[in-house]
C-alpha cells in the first residue's frame, strides 16, 4: 500500500513523514548519511579514495602528468577535475556526452578548487616555465543516490591527500626528467574544505543531505561550502525556494559543523594507513 | 565606483540602462546594462513545446545562454541551469502546463557583474513579454577587496584582486535568496555584510524595474 | 515560424507585379541600415530593418599549419541564435545555416580581405588566429548581406595585441604598455542579396523575411568597391536571363558604395568619439527619447545600518551543534563517520569481520605461494602495464623502475584483496538502510558458513581471476 501511495502521491507521502519530523528512511530532518571513507581504493593512481554517503558512491582517482605550464604563470602546475556521472550509477543518465548534470558538478568543483587556496600550485612546479606536473582528477559516481556534490568534494580532498608523486630530477646533460622510483612525496594541502548540500522541500522545509528521491521533489537546493577553519567557500543556491538570511545562517552554522566532521574523518582515516 | 575611503558607509553602482522590445520577433525582448556591461535577452512563450519535453503540470523553462565568443562550454552550461532555475522559481509555470517558455539570453559586452546583469536582463525580458509571474527577480553583484572594502557591482578589472566575489539574485515579495554564486572566500560575518549590500542594490533595481514600465506603458 | 497563408502570399506578389513592397520601399531600396560598435574593439552591431546581427571578433595566438607556416589563420563563424526565431536551434547549426556560413566565409575570407600574411609572428611556430562570431540576433530576412557588414566593420573595428620578437622570445604587449595595432583590411567587399518573383522577371533588394518565404530564388553578389567581383551564387527554382544578371551586377555596384561608404563613417564617428574622449559604446547608443529605453545614472548606497544588520543576524543565529557523531576508523584506510541510520546488527558482526580478515591475509599469503606456477605469465602482464604506465610518464625511468615492479605489484595486488573486502562491506550496509525487515534473516545467513567455507569460497574467486588474467594474457600474445 505505502508503495503506491508513494508512487501516486510522492508529495503527500513525504509530507506525511516529515510531520512527524522524520524523513521516509528513518533519517531526522538534520540527519546526515553515514559516510564511509576508504584511501588508498586504486593502487594504480597516484591518489585515490573511494567514497559512500548512503548508497550515493563516488570513487576519485589522481593521475599526474607531466605538462608545460601557461606563459603567463610559469610556475604553477594545475589541477583538472572531471566529474563523471555514467549510466551505471542511475536509469536518469544515458551514454553519449556528459550530462547537463555532470557538466555543472564539474564546473561547480573547478570553481571551488580555484576559489578555496586548497594548495600552493607552486609545489607543482618541476622546472620553472618549462615542465609542471598537472593533475587529472577524475570522479566517477558508482551509485546515484542524491547529493553528488558533498561526496565528489569528499572524495577529492581525501584522494588529494593521499597522492604521492615520485620525486622528478631533471638530467642536465639531456634535459629528460627522470623520476625517482624510492622517493615520493605528498601535496601541501594548506586549507580543507567540505560540502553541505540543502534541498527545500514545499517551499518550506530545509532537508540536510537529500537522496535523489528528494532532490526530485525539492523546490530549492543549496550547497554550502565551508572550509575547515570555517571560512565561507561558496554558496552555490542555483535558484529554487527563495531563503531568507536566518535560514541561510542557518545551514552555515550546520555546514560548519559537517566541515569540521568531515576533515577529521579524512585525518583519522589517513593517519590509520601508512604507505 | 569605489567606495568612499573616507566614508566607509556608502558603496556606488553603476548606471542602469534598459531598452525594452528591442527585437522584433520574440514575444518579450530587453537590453539590460549596468555600467558597460550588457546583455539581450529575449522571451518566447508560452508556446508550442516538443512532445518529449511537455511536462503535465507546469511549463517547460528552458534558458540558452549564448557567450559572445566561441561556442557554449561547461561553464556555459552552469549558468544557463542558474538562470533557468531562477526565472523558474519566478514564474507562474503551472498555468501553463505542456507548454514552454524559451528564454535566450546573449552576452552583449562583459565589464564584470555579468551573470546579475543576466538575470535582470532575463527578468526584464519576461516582465515585456507579459508572462504571468509570482514576483520579479533581480540580482546584483559584490566584491570584497584585499582590505576588507565592499565594492558594488566591480567591473571585470577590479574583480581580478578580489578576495570575494558573490552574485545574490533576491525576489522582490519576500526579498529572500533565490539564487546565489561565490568566487573566493571570506568569513561568515563578512559574507552577511556582502549579502546585506546586494539586497540593497537589488532593491535599487526594482525600481528601476518599476520607473521602466511605467515609462514604457505610458502615453507618448 | 509558420508558413503565411495563401492570402498573404497572393497579395505580396501582386504588390511586386506593380512594383510596391509591404514597407512602401522601392524594389531596389535597402532599408534603414545603422551600425553602432561597442566598447570593446571589434564588437559590431547591425541593424537592417528589424533585422539584428552582432559580430565580435577576437584573436588568439595559435601554431601555423604546417602547409602554410608564415600565415594567420581567420576563422568564421556564424550562428543562428534560438533568439532570432523559433525555427532556430541552439548548437545545431541547420543547412540553411550552412549555406549562410559558407557563404560569409567566401565573401571575407576567400576573397583575401584580410591579409594574413602580416598576421604571422614566428614562422611555422606562432601565429595569429582570427575569430569572427557573427551572432544572428533577429532574423526578418537578408542575413547574408547585414552578416556581411557587421562581419567586415568588426574586422575594421579591431585591434590586437602588438608583438615584439627579439631573438627567439616572443613578447605580447597588453594595451596599457602599447597601442594594439589593426588588422590589414586591403578591401571591403559587401554582399547584396536580390530575390526573383514571377518566373526571374521581377527582382527585389534587400527581402524581408515575409518576401523571402514566396521568392522563387536568390542571387548574391558580392562585390567590393573597385567594381571586383567576389561572390556570387544563384539558387532557386528558376531560370534567370543573362540580361537580368548583368542588372544586378549594376545595382550591386551602386549598393555597395553606398554601404561601404555607410561602414567607413561608422568607423570614422567611432574613432572620433574615442579620441575625443566621448562615451561610447552600446549603452550610449540606445534611442533616449523613447519610451522602451530608461537610464538611471550612477547611485549611492548607503551602507550605515549594515553591520547592525549583520550582528543582528549573528546574535540570533543559533549555535552550531557540537560534533556528535563518532568517527570510527574500521580498518586502516576505511573511517566512517556517523551511523545514518540504526545500525544494530553490524556492531557484534564487527568481531567476524576482524576475523574474516585474518583468514582473508593468511589465505592471501598461501594463495600467493601456490599461485607460483603462474607467476611468469604474471610478471610479464605485470610489466606489460608497467611499461603502459612508464609511456604516459616517461620512457627514461623505464629501467630504474622495472627491478622493483615485482615487489611493487604483488603489494597493490593485497591492497586490491583489501577494497575488495571494504566493498563488500559497504555494499551490506548499503542493503541494510532499504530493507530492514529482511536484515535478521540475511545477518543469520551470512553468520552460518563457518570460516572455513568463506574463505573457500573467497580463493575460488581469486582463482577464476587468475585464469581470466591468463586468457587475457593468451588473447594478448600473437
Amino acid at each position: 500500500m505505502a508503495a503506491e501511495f508513494k508512487t501516486a502521491q510522492p508529495v503527500e507521502y513525504y509530507k506525511q513523514f516529515l510531520k512527524e519530523e522524520v524523513r521516509p528512511d528513518g533519517r531526522e530532518l538534520g540527519e546526515i548519511r553515514s559516510t564511509i571513507l576508504n584511501v588508498g581504493s586504486i593502487s594504480t593512481a597516484h591518489g585515490s579514495a573511494l567514497v559512500k554517503l548512503g548508497n550515493t558512491t563516488v570513487v576519485c582517482g589522481i593521475k599526474g602528468e607531466f605538462a608545460s605550464p601557461t606563459v603567463e604563470e610559469p610556475k604553477k602546475g594545475y589541477l583538472v577535475p572531471n566529474v563523471d556521472l555514467p549510466p551505471l550509477c542511475s536509469a536518469q543518465f544515458k551514454p553519449g556526452p556528459p550530462s547537463i548534470q555532470a557538466q555543472v558538478t564539474s564546473q561547480l568543483v573547478a570553481d571551488t578548487l580555484l576559489s578555496s587556496n586548497l594548495l600552493n600550485y607552486e609545489d607543482l612546479c618541476i622546472k620553472e616555465g618549462n615542465m609542471v606536473w598537472v593533475l587529472y582528477c577524475d570522479m566517477m559516481c558508482l551509485d546515484y543516490d542524491g547529493n553528488i556534490i558533498d561526496a565528489c568534494l569528499i572524495a577529492l580532498l581525501a584522494a588529494l591527500r593521499n597522492v604521492r608523486l615520485p620525486v622528478v630530477t631533471i638530467d642536465e646533460d639531456t634535459g629528460l626528467a627522470e623520476l625517482s622510483s624510492t622517493e615520493d612525496r605528498s601535496l601541501n594541502i594548506v586549507n580543507q574544505f567540505a560540502a553541505t548540500t540543502f534541498s527545500v522541500f514545499d517551499d518550506s522545509i530545509l532537508l540536510v543531505d537529500p537522496t535523489v528521491e528528494e532532490e526530485d521533489l525539492a523546490t530549492g537546493l543549496m550547497t554550502v561550502i565551508v572550509t575547515q577553519d570555517g571560512r565561507l567557500c561558496n554558496i552555490h543556491k542555483p535558484g529554487g525556494t527563495p531563503l531568507s538570511t536566518d535560514q541561510i545562517q542557518d545551514c552555515i552554522g550546520r555546514a560548519q559543523t559537517r566541515a569540521k566532521e568531515i576533515c577529521s574523518l579524512i585525518d583519522d582515516t589517513l593517519d590509520s594507513i601508512e604507505r | 565606483m569605489t567606495s568612499n575611503p573616507e566614508n566607509n558607509s556608502s558603496v556606488e553602482i553603476r548606471p542602469i540602462g534598459s531598452l525594452q522590445s528591442c527585437i522584433s520577433k520574440p514575444d518579450g525582448s530587453a537590453v539590460f546594462t549596468q555600467g558597460d556591461t550588457s546583455v539581450m535577452a529575449a522571451v518566447y512563450g508560452p508556446g508550442d513545446v516538443k512532445p518529449n519535453k511537455a511536462l503535465m503540470d507546469k511549463a517547460t523553462v528552458t534558458v540558452t545562454y549564448k557567450p559572445k565568443i566561441g561556442i557554449s562550454g561547461v561553464r556555459e552550461k552552469a549558468l544557463e541551469r542558474m538562470i533557468r532555475n531562477t526565472c523558474e522559481t519566478v514564474l507562474l509555470t503551472t498555468l501553463f502546463p505542456r507548454s514552454s517558455v524559451d528564454i535566450i539570453v546573449q552576452e552583449i559586452q562583459d565589464a564584470g557583474a555579468l551573470l546579475a546583469c543576466s538575470i535582470n536582463a532575463a527578468c526584464l525580458a519576461m516582465i515585456n513579454a507579459g508572462i504571468p509571474m509570482k514576483c520579479t527577480v533581480a540580482a546584483s553583484c559584490c566584491m570584497m577587496g584585499k582590505d576588507e572594502e565592499l565594492i558594488m557591482d566591480p567591473t571585470k578589472e577590479q574583480t581580478k584582486d578580489a578576495e570575494c566575489v558573490l552574485t545574490s539574485a533576491i525576489d522582490s515579495s519576500a526579498h529572500s535568496l533565490i539564487a546565489s554564486s561565490m568566487q573566493g572566500s571570506c568569513s561568515v560575518e563578512q559574507y552577511h555584510k556582502l549579502m546585506s549590500v546586494c539586497q540593497k542594490a537589488c532593491d535599487k533595481v526594482f525600481e528601476f524595474y518599476r520607473e521602466a514600465m511605467e515609462r514604457t506603458l505610458s502615453k507618448p | 515560424m509558420t508558413a503565411l497563408s495563401n492570402l498573404e502570399e497572393d497579395f505580396i506578389l501582386k504588390a511586386i507585379e506593380e512594383s510596391k513592397r509591404l514597407d512602401g520601399r522601392q524594389p531596389y531600396d535597402y532599408r534603414r541600415t545603422k551600425i553602432e560598435f561597442g566598447v570593446e574593439r571589434g564588437c559590431c552591431m547591425v541593424h537592417m530593418g528589424d533585422t539584428r546581427i552582432l559580430a565580435q571578433v577576437s584573436c588568439e595566438v595559435v601554431e601555423p599549419k604546417e602547409n602554410r607556416p608564415n600565415e594567420g589563420q581567420l576563422f568564421v563563424n556564424l550562428e543562428l541564435s534560438p533568439m532570432a526565431s523559433t525555427t532556430f536551434e541552439a548548437g545545431r547549426l541547420s543547412d540553411y545555416g550552412i549555406e549562410l556560413n559558407r557563404l560569409l566565409e567566401r565573401t571575407v575570407k576567400d576573397s583575401r580581405a584580410v591579409d594574413v600574411e602580416s598576421l604571422c609572428i614566428v614562422a611555422g611556430e606562432k601565429v595569429w588566429k582570427i575569430r569572427l562570431d557573427v551572432h544572428v540576433l533577429n532574423h526578418d530576412g537578408n542575413i547574408l548581406d547585414s552578416a556581411c557588414i557587421a562581419a567586415l566593420a568588426a574586422l575594421s573595428h579591431f585591434r590586437r595585441p602588438d608583438v615584439t620578437v627579439i631573438g627567439e622570445s616572443v613578447t605580447i604587449h597588453s594595451p596599457q604598455d602599447r597601442d594594439p595595432v589593426p588588422l590589414n583590411v586591403h578591401h571591403i567587399p559587401v554582399c547584396v542579396t536580390f530575390a526573383f518573383y514571377h518566373k526571374g522577371k521581377r527582382l527585389l533588394v534587400d527581402p524581408t523575411e515575409k518576401e523571402e518565404k514566396v521568392m522563387e530564388g536568390t542571387m548574391v553578389v558580392g562585390m567590393n568597391v573597385h567594381r571586383e567581383l567576389c561572390t556570387m551564387q544563384v539558387t532557386g527554382s528558376m531560370l534567370i536571363l543573362k540580361e537580368q544578371i548583368i542588372r544586378c551586377c549594376q545595382i550591386g555596384v551602386v549598393k555597395v558604395s553606398e554601404l561601404t561608404e555607410l561602414i567607413k563613417q561608422a568607423l570614422e564617428k567611432d574613432k572620433t568619439a574615442r579620441a575625443e574622449g566621448k562615451k561610447f559604446g552600446f549603452a550610449e547608443s540606445h534611442p533616449k527619447k523613447s519610451i522602451t529605453s530608461k537610464v538611471i545614472p550612477e547611485q549611492t548606497l548607503d551602507t550605515s545600518d549594515v553591520e547592525d544588520e549583520v550582528s543582528r543576524i549573528m546574535e540570533t543565529a543559533e549555535l552550531p551543534e557540537q560534533v556528535s557523531s563518532k568517527l570510527e576508523i574500521k580498518k586502516p584506510g576505511l573511517g566512517q563517520i556517523g551511523d545514518g541510520l540504526t545500525n544494530s546488527w553490524l556492531d557484534d558482526g564487527d568481531a567476524d569481520e576482524a576475523e574474516e580478515e585474518e583468514n582473508g591475509n593468511s589465505k592471501e599469503e598461501d594463495e600467493m605461494e601456490g599461485a607460483i606456477g603462474s607467476e611468469d605469465e604474471d610478471e610479464e602482464e605485470e610489466e606489460e602495464e608497467e611499461e603502459k604506465k612508464m609511456i604516459v610518464t616517461k620512457p627514461k625511468a623505464k629501467d630504474k623502475r622495472k627491478g622493483k615492479s615485482k615487489a611493487y605489484v604483488s603489494d597493490s595486488e593485497e591492497e586490491e584483496t583489501f577494497t575488495l573486502d571494504n566493498a563488500d562491506l559497504d555494499v551490506i550496509q548499503g542493503t541494510k538502510s532499504q530493507k530492514l525487515s529482511e536484515e535478521l534473516d540475511l545477518t543469520a545467513a551470512l553468520k552460518k558458513p563457518s570460516d572455513k567455507t568463506k574463505s573457500r569460497g573467497n580463493t575460488r574467486a581469486k582463482g577464476g581471476k587468475k585464469k581470466w588474467k591468463k586468457e587475457q594474457n593468451i588473447k594478448d600474445r600473437p
